[in-house]
């Protein structure tokens, strides 16, 4: 019990897992310690809507009497941890980011809670994000902007922009983000961390804020790829609650994570290689050379139709935000954010139409993208075509004076692979030049997480150790 | 392109949702649902012929049931 509060927020899950096992470390200091941590920089990055500081102490003094009578209940028991506030929480305030939801006390957890408490997790806290998921900025008018640990001048991405800062700026051991056009992707690949997005209905969305029903992705936010194949083997499964969670057998996530990858085969999905920064271009081809290196073959692919996903993607959330969201609109429109308002009244303007049209083209979008896959184990893809951008830019210019909708560019990256529902890891490839996280999609087959994990692990354990963010001065 | 004039989404919102917008506001919802909606008519030269919308009795089946296990 040696250890001092720095050290222990350098360890990740999977080292906690066992140093709590073994009794080296325990459940209630390393709780405080993030708690000093988060009291110590929360200021700094917003991170965190709500803390939950006595109920951690508290469930760290239970997970301590059971791992020292010998009931240790697995990896995360004793790892304190946050969950994006979409989150159901018995009796805690679950906000969605919103002002709407400013006081909402859910009279029920979450699946994914569920599942992470009974494990012996520990919960800090409700972590920030885009108000009611729906951005990528996390610039949240209500509860603060979240900052890139990275530098604190630029968003961490979204929407689960305080899940991703949070684990950057080791004020929380995992996290649990949401996924609908990008938003767990988006912000571990923006602030420099691991984001899986199962595939979808792999984890249970009941008693989570739905953005719309049938895009939304629940998964792990870690600082490595072991802690996230970790906390999936808690949250995957059929859920009697959720009647579109699928039944479909749950892997050991962590299974093939020492298996080389020597032998096979990854495509370069084509369509996502053009209107990349030279940053993002170098560390792209860089990381598909590291593949190469650790023996695989690694090829081009076409998903013709993929381009076409922004649209899918967007008429989708669009009609079924409006939907989820009428009542509120109705009767509170001012209390939403000028930005999120703005996208509920386009929705109010989609066609049923345009809507099953959208859905019914998601079938010919994976249809093709089980063609690129077919003969291969996996496909890659830069995680977003430019690094992190400053809080409120919306353009971005090149030395030629040409621009990009910084928004637009992002999203193109995520959005194909809410459409197809596969699952999709963003994992980090290096810093840029001027110091910002650049990050690689590896994308698998439908319930193929473990191939992804696998692909991912190699690949992580080839790169070596990023550098750290700098230091955070205490708020 | 679709034509969605900004009158056309003010009195839109306002008889489907009794819903009001200024004028500004109405162009920008008129522009990008514009947009959106040319879009999305160039879906159709995806080939979705034969292809169904995946909204399956299966899920509505159990959706009901958890409903009805509810009460």
């Amino acid at each position: 019990m040696a250890h001092g509060y720095e050290e222990l927020l350098s360890f990740d899950v999977a080292a906690l897992g066992e140093k709590l096992k073994a009794k080296e470390i325990s459940p209630v200091e390393l709780t405080e310690a993030y708690l000093d941590r988060i009291q110590r920089i929360d200021g700094k990055i917003r991170a965190y809507i709500t803390v939950t500081a006595d109920l951690a102490r508290k469930s760290a003094r239970k997970a301590e009497h059971e791992i020292v009578a010998g009931k240790w209940r697995g990896p995360f028991h004793g790892i304190p941890i946050g969950l994006k506030d979409l989150c159901y929480t018995k009796g805690i305030a679950t906000t969605g980011g919103s002002k709407i939801l400013g006081a909402f006390k859910p009279a029920h957890d979450s699946t994914v809670w569920t599942r992470l408490s009974r494990a012996g997790a520990i919960l800090l806290g409700k972590l920030n994000l885009h108000e009611f998921a729906y951005g990528i900025t996390s610039s949240n008018p209500h509860w603060g902007f979240v900052r890139n640990p990275y530098n604190l001048e630029r968003i961490p991405g979204g929407s689960s922009g305080g899940s991703a800062a949070a684990i950057v700026a080791r004020s929380a051991a995992a996290t649990i983000g949401t996924d609908t056009g990008g938003s767990i992707r988006i912000p571990a690949a923006l602030c420099g961390c691991v984001g899986m997005k199962p595939t979808w209905s792999r984890v249970s969305r009941y008693g989570v804020l739905p953005l719309a029903y049938t895009m939304d992705h629940v998964g792990p936010i870690t600082r490595r790829v072991r802690d996230a194949a970790l906390m999936l083997n808690v949250i995957a499964g059929h859920d009697r609650n959720d009647s579109t969670s699928s039944r479909e057998r749950v892997s050991d996530y962590t299974e093939k994570l020492d298996t080389p990858i020597a032998g096979m085969k990854i495509g370069i999905v084509r369509e996502l290689t053009d209107n990349l920064s030279p940053d993002v271009q170098r560390s792209f081809e860089n990381a598909a050379a590291e593949l190469r290196a650790l023996g695989a073959t690694v090829d081009e692919v076409t998903i013709p139709s993929l381009p076409m996903s922004g649209v899918i993607n967007g008429i989708v959330t669009w009609a079924e935000a409006t939907e989820i969201h009428r009542q509120w609109m109705a009767t509170q429109p001012q209390d939403y954010g000028d930005d999120v308002r703005r996208l509920l009244e386009v929705g109010m303007m989609i066609p049923g139409g345009a809507y099953v049209r959208a859905q019914r083209a998601r079938a010919r979008v994976l249809a093709e993208a089980m063609d690129a896959i077919a003969d291969r184990d996996a496909l890659i893809a830069p995680g977003a075509g430019v690094t992190a951008p400053r809080i409120g830019e919306s353009r971005r210019f090149d030395s030629e004076g040409g621009g990009i909708d910084v928004v637009a560019g992002i999203l193109r990256f995520t959005q194909p692979f809410d459409v197809t529902g596969q699952p999709a890891i963003a994992i980090p490839t290096g810093l840029s030049s001027d110091g910002l996280p650049l990050s690689m999609q590896i994308i698998g087959r439908p319930f193929a997480e473990a191939t992804v994990l696998q692909v991912a692990s190699a690949y992580e354990k080839a790169r070596g150790a990023l550098p750290a963010p700098p230091p955070l001065q205490e708020a | 392109m679709p034509l969605i004039t900004p009158e056309t989404v003010k009195r839109a919102l306002k008889d489907l949702y009794d819903y009001d917008l200024d004028d500004s506001s109405a162009l920008r919802v008129a522009n990008t649902a514009g947009a959106m909606l040319t879009l999305a008519e160039q879906l159709s030269t995806l080939g979705l012929d034969g292809i169904e919308p995946p909204f399956g009795y299966a899920n509505l089946m159990t959706e009901a049931m958890r409903k009805a296990a509810k009460k």
